[in-house]
C-alpha cells in the first residue's frame, strides 16, 4: 500500500467576516487509516471537513486530496464518498432512484440494490425519501457514500439518530471497507466510537488542534482516576487523595494498575472495605471535559 | 447531466403544485387567449396573442418553475448533495433546468401551432421560432438571477412576481400600443424587443434586418441576468 498521504492539509485558515473559524491547521491522513476529527461545539471541525471535501474555499492554506485540489471534482470525487451531516435528499425521489442518481454522478460502478441491501433498506427501495424516518435517511446517506466502494469516505456524524442495531450494521460495513484499504475520515459526538475505532484523532478547540495523535497518546495526557469511599475512622490511604463533596476519595494517577494494586493491598492489610470502588483508564470524554473546562 | 434531468422530470410529475404552476396555469391562460382570439385581435393583432402566450408560458411555465425548483433544491440541501459528486456546477444546473425548459418549449410549440392553424399561420415562422428561443434564453437567465435572491419556494412566490408580471405587462403594452411612441424605452424593457420580434414575425410588414436587430436587447438582458446570477447564485442556504 502507498504511504503517500491521502489527505494533506497545510496551514489551513478559514474566516467568516471577522470570525477566524480555523487557524493555521495542518494535518495529514494516511492510506487505510481511520482519522477522527473531533472537537468541542464551534471548534471548526465541520468547516475543516467541508473544506477538505471541496465544499468550501479556504481563506488561505493548501489542501490536497489524492494529490489534487479537492475542488477538482472530476478528478477527486470518483475516488471519495461523502456522508453529509444533513441529508440533502429530494423528498420526491425513491430510495433506489436517489442511490442510483448520486451513484451515477460519482462516476463509480456499482449496483444501487447492492448498497441499499448493505444498509438494510431493501424493503424501502421504492419508498419516497420524504416518507423515511430520520434514521433511515442517515442509512440512505451512508449508502450513497459507499456506492462503488470508494478509496476514501467522509463520515460526518454517521450514527446520529441511528438505533444500536443500525449503528452496529454501519460500523460492520465500515470495517469491511477498511479491510479492503478504504481510508475513513470521521467526525462524531459519540466519543466511544472514535475511541474504539480511530487510528488517530485530531482534537479541535477554537479553530486549532488541542491535541493530535493516537487515542493512547491523547488519553495519556490526563491521569486516570480511582474513586472509592471508606468507613470512618480509617487510616490515611497510601496515595494522595482528594475528598469529593460526597465524602468519597479521588486518586489521580498516570500508573493506574500499579497504584490500584497498591491501594487494594493496603485495604486488605487494614481489613478495609473500599466502597463504591471505580477505576478506569482515561477516556476521550475526560480529555474533552478537560478542554472545555 | 442526463441523470439529473431524468430524476428532475420524475419529480415534476410527482409534485402537484409544480405541475399546476408549470402546466395547468400557462395552458389555461393560453387557451383563454386562443378561445377569445377575435376580441384580442380586434384590440391588437394575432402577433399580440402569440407574444402574450409566449410570455405567459415563459413567466409561469419556465421562469417561476425554475426559481421555485432551484430554491427548493437549495433549501433541502439537494444542490449541496449534487455538488458532493463528480458533476460540474454547469452540469448540475443544466440537468435541473433542462426538463422544465424542454417542457416549456413543447408547450409553446403546441400552443402556437394550434393558434397558427385556427387563426392563420405567422408571416415568418422562422422568425417566430427565433423570438421564442430568445425569450426562453432571457427567462432562463432571469430565473438563475432571481434564484440567487430567493431563499425558499415560499419566498419564490414573492420574488418572481416583478419579472413575471413585468414581462407580461410589457408584452401587453407593446402588443396593444405598438412601438411608434417611446420606441427606445419599449425595446430596452425586459421582453420588449422579444415582443416586437414576435409581432413582426406573426403580423409581417417589417424588413428582416430590422427584426433581427431586436435580438440584441434580448441577449443583452440574458448577459446581464447571467452576470448577476454568477455573482448572486448560492448553492447552500444562508446560515
Amino acid at each position: 500500500m502507498s504511504t503517500t498521504p491521502v489527505i494533506e492539509v497545510e496551514r489551513l485558515n478559514l474566516k467568516y467576516g471577522d470570525f477566524h473559524a480555523v487557524k493555521d491547521l495542518s494535518f495529514e491522513v494516511r492510506p487505510g487509516e481511520l482519522y477522527a476529527l473531533l472537537g468541542t461545539n464551534g471548534a471548526g471541525k465541520t468547516s475543516t471537513l467541508e473544506t477538505v471535501e471541496g465544499h468550501r474555499v479556504a481563506t488561505s492554506g493548501t489542501i490536497r486530496v489524492f494529490g489534487r485540489d479537492p475542488r477538482d471534482r472530476e478528478a477527486v470525487r470518483p475516488r471519495m464518498g461523502i456522508m453529509l451531516q444533513e441529508s440533502g435528499f429530494s423528498p420526491d425521489l425513491t430510495v433506489r432512484e436517489t442511490v442510483g442518481l448520486i451513484g451515477t454522478l460519482t462516476r463509480r460502478t456499482d449496483s444501487a440494490d447492492r448498497v441499499i441491501d448493505v444498509v438494510d433498506l431493501t424493503r424501502k427501495a421504492t419508498t419516497l425519501v420524504g416518507q423515511l424516518s430520520g434514521g433511515e435517511k442517515r442509512r440512505l446517506d451512508f449508502a450513497t457514500a459507499i456506492y462503488g466502494t470508494p478509496e476514501l469516505i467522509f463520515l460526518d456524524e454517521p450514527t446520529t439518530g441511528l438505533d444500536i442495531q443500525s449503528r452496529d450494521h454501519l460500523w460492520t460495513a465500515v470495517d469491511r471497507m477498511r479491510e479492503n484499504g478504504t481510508t475513513v475520515v470521521l467526525t462524531t459526538h459519540y466519543l466511544e466510537e472514535a475511541q474504539q475505532r480511530a487510528d488517530r484523532v485530531g482534537l479541535m478547540h477554537q479553530g486549532v488542534f488541542h491535541h493530535e495523535g493516537t487515542v493512547a497518546e491523547l488519553t495519556r495526557t490526563l491521569p486516570a482516576v480511582i474513586k472509592f469511599a471508606l468507613e470512618t475512622p480509617a487510616p490515611a490511604p497510601p496515595l494522595p487523595a482528594v475528598v469529593e463533596p460526597d465524602g468519597s476519595l479521588r486518586v489521580e494517577t498516570f500508573e493506574l494498575q500499579k497504584d490500584l494494586r497498591l491501594l487494594l493491598t493496603w485495604a486488605e492489610d487494614h481489613a478495609l472495605d473500599l466502597r463504591d470502588l471505580s477505576a478506569g483508564p482515561t477516556r476521550l470524554d475526560d480529555v474533552f471535559r478537560a478542554i472545555e473546562s | 447531466m442526463l441523470a439529473i434531468a431524468r430524476t428532475e422530470l420524475a419529480q415534476i410529475f410527482r409534485n402537484r403544485l409544480v405541475l399546476v404552476t408549470s402546466f395547468v396555469i400557462p395552458v389555461a391562460v393560453s387557451a383563454f387567449f386562443l378561445y377569445r382570439r377575435d376580441v384580442f385581435t380586434e384590440v391588437a393583432s394575432g402577433g399580440y396573442i402569440a407574444a402574450i402566450v409566449m410570455f405567459t408560458v415563459g413567466a409561469f411555465g419556465l421562469y417561476t418553475s425554475i426559481v421555485t425548483t432551484l430554491a427548493a433544491r437549495r433549501q433541502n440541501l439537494f444542490l449541496k448533495r449534487l455538488r458532493s459528486t463528480a458533476q460540474s456546477d454547469a452540469g448540475i444546473l443544466a440537468g435541473l433546468v433542462a426538463p422544465v425548459t424542454v417542457l416549456a418549449l413543447v408547450q409553446l410549440a403546441g400552443i402556437l401551432i394550434v393558434f397558427g392553424l385556427v387563426a392563420g399561420r405567422p408571416d415568418n415562422p422562422l422568425l417566430a421560432v427565433l423570438a421564442v428561443l430568445a425569450t426562453v434564453a432571457m427567462m432562463l437567465g432571469l430565473a438563475l438571477a432571481t434564484a440567487g435572491v430567493t431563499n425558499s419556494p415560499e419566498h419564490a412566490q414573492v420574488t418572481t412576481l416583478p419579472v413575471s408580471l413585468g414581462v407580461i405587462g410589457v408584452a401587453s403594452w407593446i402588443g396593444i400600443t405598438g412601438t411608434e411612441q417611446l420606441e427606445l424605452v419599449k425595446r430596452l424593457l425586459p421582453g420588449g424587443a422579444a415582443t416586437e420580434l414576435m409581432l413582426n414575425a406573426w403580423n409581417g410588414g417589417v424588413a428582416l434586418s430590422d427584426s433581427l436587430f431586436l435580438l440584441a436587447p434580448t441577449f443583452a438582458w440574458v448577459a446581464l441576468a447571467v452576470l448577476f446570477a454568477s455573482r448572486m447564485f448560492r448553492w447552500e442556504p444562508r446560515r
